[in-house]
């Protein structure tokens, strides 16, 4: 670990009181705006968009909603219509065009319950492939849509009948590499961690880590899976290393008890996939490094090959509130850039420098 | 008594006094002198000397010097004139006592005077240290509190600058794509002529919404570009379901829910329960190996329990009960046949057996209290004794509220209770 002033610095830019819960908050692409959405006193949601000015944030736009919005993701529309799609609580997916924002350009009641998370896939010009939407929700279905077809998801992961339902809190999609390729990975309340592939529609790996599993990521969507990030409650977080499936064991993987309290979410640099940020349930923000073994496979008694885990180092680690950082952004335009939002009812922006040298 | 030395020598000067007194072979030390502004005494026990001044002396900067046999005394006078004498002439014993005792007194004030003042001054120079420590510490954190601003303005203005050339960036693409745009829209309005003839009504209805749609728009540019990229796509996917089945634990609870410490003990004693063999083997010598297993024997029981030969099953539970008396189950079952064979103390006293082994009470072995309770609330009431019974069933209703046959049969016992406190 390098010493002192030698380390990423996490400098803060800019923040904003708002008067409102905020469950999200994400860039969007190809400017210097960002969207908050959340949750309004008087039970209907809330999106913002502000611009990143001089040192401050300007609110451009306000649009209310119905329903409180839980969260919303720009990752399947093209770069020319940024269109986003958000989850809200009544387990609505919708899908906006930000400058006519009346009415969704798609709009399906996806599930029963909340919509707890959602990505998308096959747009910004990252990846191959048909855009797609993965909604993960309390109901404990996993949905996967896709915005040319309306009412029915495309695939429908839920438990079988008269299974008693856990809620799924995360979801992520990767190993998005050609147009046929996708896996689509779901965290749930009680630890289980699925990875369904959906080439093959059918369940590709499984495990569980005792813990509630609040956010997953892959390093990268559009690659051959590499890494997945899992974070979960009482501080524990794992790093797979999805190169190699040993037949019974599974992932490699490495863990890391960080911070006391939850892990809210993990957020990988879109310019370096060896570094990720969690942030936690005491306002803090952890950056991480992960180091590759010199050897990423051997080969076990029977001669099945299984995955070699790496090291993780603490780069820097900064307390910015004392409520849980429950979003994370980073912008893919400026590297270091990130916005998170705190349940303080404050987004700040942030700047981590020195990551040029890492 | 002391010796008294006498043989001493003195000279003086207008401000001072020299004395000087020979200490042959004696070892003197700092504390054997003892001087205030009247009194001087040197003891070295057995030796003693002692003299009251004529004048008083200034005993703070008077000096003794220790040295090859002598000690000489340097006493500065307080006031500058000639002595008559050393000592002070006609001094009785009263005096001399008196005036000692004074200048112990006074001795020890001044010792006293002087810890404080070294205390004092200690304080002083701990306050003056903690200032500076403090000082230095504030240098510190400033320095890096000015390296971390010079980080931050060095960063707020590089993003300033990636700001600007987004947004020239992105006024020369928008000023492009409406040139293109432009470009197209003519190419449209030839190509509409040349088709004119043709009935392409659809066409040009859908042309002319894209044309004001773009123009509309500030967001969205090409609609073209977009047509032909769907095309590339692959059509969206044959909808599929995926069941999953979600990972079983003993107790189907995640970590947070659990009640981890009751249900390990639960689990323990179960594990624990199933392996005692607690009986005679040799009384059993002559019994089956299958006879021996206190499962074998419990299924045994409920066989004979169904098919309604309570005595046999009675005696299946007892035998499975020599051998292992640590399973709740088996006294359960015993007393729902004492129950049937109406020998209700005894279906009390299992029940109660079977109550004491079912703890901790875990979600797990609900039904089997449950059980309990109600064959013990059973045998109380057909014992006459409903307020028991009335106890156990209430029991049993906490710990299944759902229960309808539960909830009737305890309602009727109340009843019954009434019924009776009012005959009485």
């Amino acid at each position: 670990m390098a010493a002192g002033l030698d380390r990423p610095q996490v400098v803060s830019h800019a923040q904003q009181a708002l008067n409102y819960t905020l469950f999200d908050c994400k860039w969007v692409p190809r400017s210097a705006r960002l969207l908050c959405l959340g949750s309004a006193a008087r039970g209907s949601g809330l999106l913002q968009l502000y611009e990143l000015r001089g040192g401050r944030l300007a609110l451009l736009r306000e649009i209310e909603k119905a329903k409180p919005l839980k969260c919303g993701t720009f990752g399947a529309t093209s770069l020319q219509q940024r269109y986003f799609a958000t989850g809200d609580f009544g387990g609505n997916l919708n899908i906006w065009n930000l400058e006519a924002p009346e009415i969704p350009v798609y709009s399906v009641k996806g599930h029963k319950e909340i919509i707890n998370s959602i990505d998308g896939v096959g747009g910004l010009g990252i990846g191959e492939g048909a855009p797609e939407i993965v909604t993960g929700s309390r109901d404990g279905t996993v949905k996967v849509w896709d915005p040319r077809q309306k009412d029915t998801p495309v695939a429908n992961m839920e438990p079988v009948q008269g299974e008693s339902k856990r809620d799924c809190w995360t979801v992520a999609f990767g190993n998005a590499y050609n147009q046929e390729e996708r896996v689509v990975c779901a965290g749930y309340d009680n630890g289980d961690i699925k990875l369904f592939d959906l080439k093959t529609m059918s369940l590709r790996w499984e495990t569980n880590i005792k813990n509630g599993v609040c956010s997953v990521e892959f390093d990268r969507k559009d690659v051959n899976m590499n890494k997945l990030v899992a974070t979960s409650l009482e501080g524990k977080f794992h790093v797979f290393d999805m190169r190699t499936q040993h037949p019974t064991k599974g992932f490699a993987s490495v863990s890391e008890k960080a911070q006391k309290s939850t892990i809210w979410q993990v957020r990988h640099l879109p310019q370096n996939r060896d570094i990720f940020m969690t942030s936690g349930g005491a306002g803090s923000l952890h950056l991480w490094k992960y180091e590759y073994p010199s050897q990423r496979s051997k080969k076990d008694s029977e001669g099945a090959e299984m995955g070699v885990a790496g090291s993780l180092s603490l780069l820097q680690n900064v307390t910015l509130s004392t409520q849980p950082i429950s979003s994370l952004d980073w912008s893919p335009d400026k590297k270091g850039l990130c916005v998170c939002g705190a349940f303080d009812q404050t987004v700040r922006v942030l700047i981590v420098t020195k990551l040029n040298k890492i | 008594m002391p010796v008294w030395l006498r043989e001493h020598r003195w000279r003086q000067t207008a401000s001072a006094v020299y004395l000087s007194l020979p200490v042959r072979g004696l070892r003197v030390t700092p504390a054997n002198i003892f001087c205030t502004d009247r009194y001087l005494k040197v003891s070295i026990p057995p030796f003693l000397f002692e003299t009251i001044l004529y004048a008083p002396i200034d005993d703070t900067n008077s000096t003794a010097k220790i040295g090859n046999g002598i000690i000489f005394f340097t006493l500065y006078k307080k006031e500058a004139a000639m002595w008559d004498s050393l000592t002070l002439a006609n001094a009785n014993k009263e005096k001399l006592q008196y005036l000692r005792e004074n200048a112990v007194l006074k001795a020890h004030e001044k010792a006293k005077e002087e810890t404080e003042a070294k205390k004092v001054t200690k304080q002083e120079h701990k306050k003056y240290a903690l200032e500076a420590t403090m000082k230095l510490e504030e240098a510190e954190r400033k320095r890096i509190e000015d390296l971390k601003e010079k980080e931050r303005q060095k960063v707020t203005k590089e993003l300033e600058l990636w700001k600007k050339q987004q947004d020239a960036a992105e006024k020369q693409k928008r000023v492009q794509k409406e040139g293109e745009l432009h470009q197209e829209v003519e190419q449209l309005k030839e190509k509409k002529k040349e088709k004119n003839n043709k009935a392409s009504i659809p066409n040009e209805g859908t042309s002319e919404t894209r044309i004001k749609a773009t123009k509309g728009c500030r967001g969205s540019y090409s609609m073209f570009s977009e047509n032909l990229k769907e095309e590339q796509l692959p059509a969206p996917r044959s909808a599929a379901t995926i069941k999953i089945n979600f990972t079983s634990r003993v107790f189907p609870t995640a970590l947070r829910e659990s009640r981890v410490a009751e249900e390990e003990e639960w689990l323990r004693k179960q594990a624990e329960a199933r392996r005692t063999i607690n009986a005679d083997l040799s009384e059993l010598e002559d019994l089956k190996e299958e006879e021996k297993n206190p499962d074998w024997l419990k299924d045994k029981g409920n066989k004979m329990f169904a098919t309604g030969n309570y005595l046999a099953a009675v005696n299946a539970y007892n035998l499975a009960v020599r051998l292992n008396n640590k399973l709740p189950l088996l006294y359960l079952n015993r007393a729902a046949c004492h129950l049937k064979l109406r020998n209700l103390h005894k279906a009390i006293e299992d029940s109660s057996k079977a109550l004491e082994l079912l703890t901790p009470p875990v979600p797990d072995n609900e039904n089997a209290r449950v059980k309990a309770y109600v064959r013990r609330g059973t045998a109380f009431c057909q014992l006459e004794l409903y307020t028991e019974g009335l106890q156990d069933y209430e029991a049993a209703l906490k710990i299944d509220p759902k229960n309808k046959n539960i909830e009737k049969d305890a309602e009727k016992i109340r009843h019954l209770i009434q019924g009776t406190t009012q005959d009485c």
